[in-house]
């Protein structure tokens, strides 16, 4: 349940580099609610590589983009 | 706050003064007479009923506040809803558990009716407690 997750993403910056996309517009064209998207860039919650799919499509950037995994570990 | 947040507040607001509520109207009878001679169901009736009403009324009101939020749920929600369903289970399971050996050992319908009762509330508790601390903390379940 706590396991620090070994995911980290550029949400944050992809979201101002995208004119500065509220937490609340990313959240309705994810699907999701708001307080995941939220959860999702302070790190504490690693979404389903499905979801990470549909973030990464809403930026038009590739998956590594938005989303990295720390070297070394795993 | 997500609506299945809220309702996991309400669920904990309502459940904690319910068990309050009941060991007020029982223990001091147990202490004070019999356990043959204690009135159990109808303070059972009443608190079973009144979490079940307190809930919905509750719900209703955290819908209220945000009609807009109320339908939406998404996986992290179903994800964090199932581990505190898991938890509670467990305490469901002991409280069952319990009742039976109590059967077995033709124990009082009190001690038997309570050891279900009381499993039920303390579910609802851990399992709202639960989910609360999962919405608020590092919460993955792989």
């Amino acid at each position: 349940m706590v396991k620090p997750t070994l995911v980290t993403n550029s949400i944050r910056a992809l979201r101002f580099a995208n004119g500065e996309m509220t937490q609340a517009d990313l959240a309705d064209r994810v699907g999701v609610t708001r307080q995941t998207i939220i959860a999702i860039e302070q790190g504490r919650y690693s979404p389903s590589l499905e979801m990470a799919f549909r973030i990464a499509r809403v930026f038009r950037v590739p998956l590594d983009q938005a989303f990295q995994y720390s070297d070394g570990q795993g | 706050m997500t609506f299945l947040e809220k309702s996991n507040w309400v669920v904990l607001v309502v459940a904690v003064p319910t068990l309050l509520v009941y060991v007020a109207l029982v223990v001091p009878q147990v202490l004070g007479k019999p356990i043959s001679e204690v009135s159990w169901v109808q303070p059972m009736l009443i608190t079973i009923v009144g979490f079940i009403v307190a809930n919905i009324l509750g719900n209703v009101v955290a819908a209220a506040s945000n009609p807009g939020e109320a339908d939406k749920e998404d996986q992290r929600d179903r994800e964090i809803d199932h581990l505190g369903e898991r938890v509670g289970n467990w305490l469901i399971i002991a409280g069952s558990i319990a009742a039976l050996a109590l059967a077995m050992a033709d124990a009082d319908h009190f001690w038997i009716a309570n050891a279900i009762f009381l499993g039920g509330l303390a579910a609802s508790i851990v399992s709202s407690v639960t989910k609360i601390a999962a919405y608020h903390g590092p919460f993955q379940t792989w």
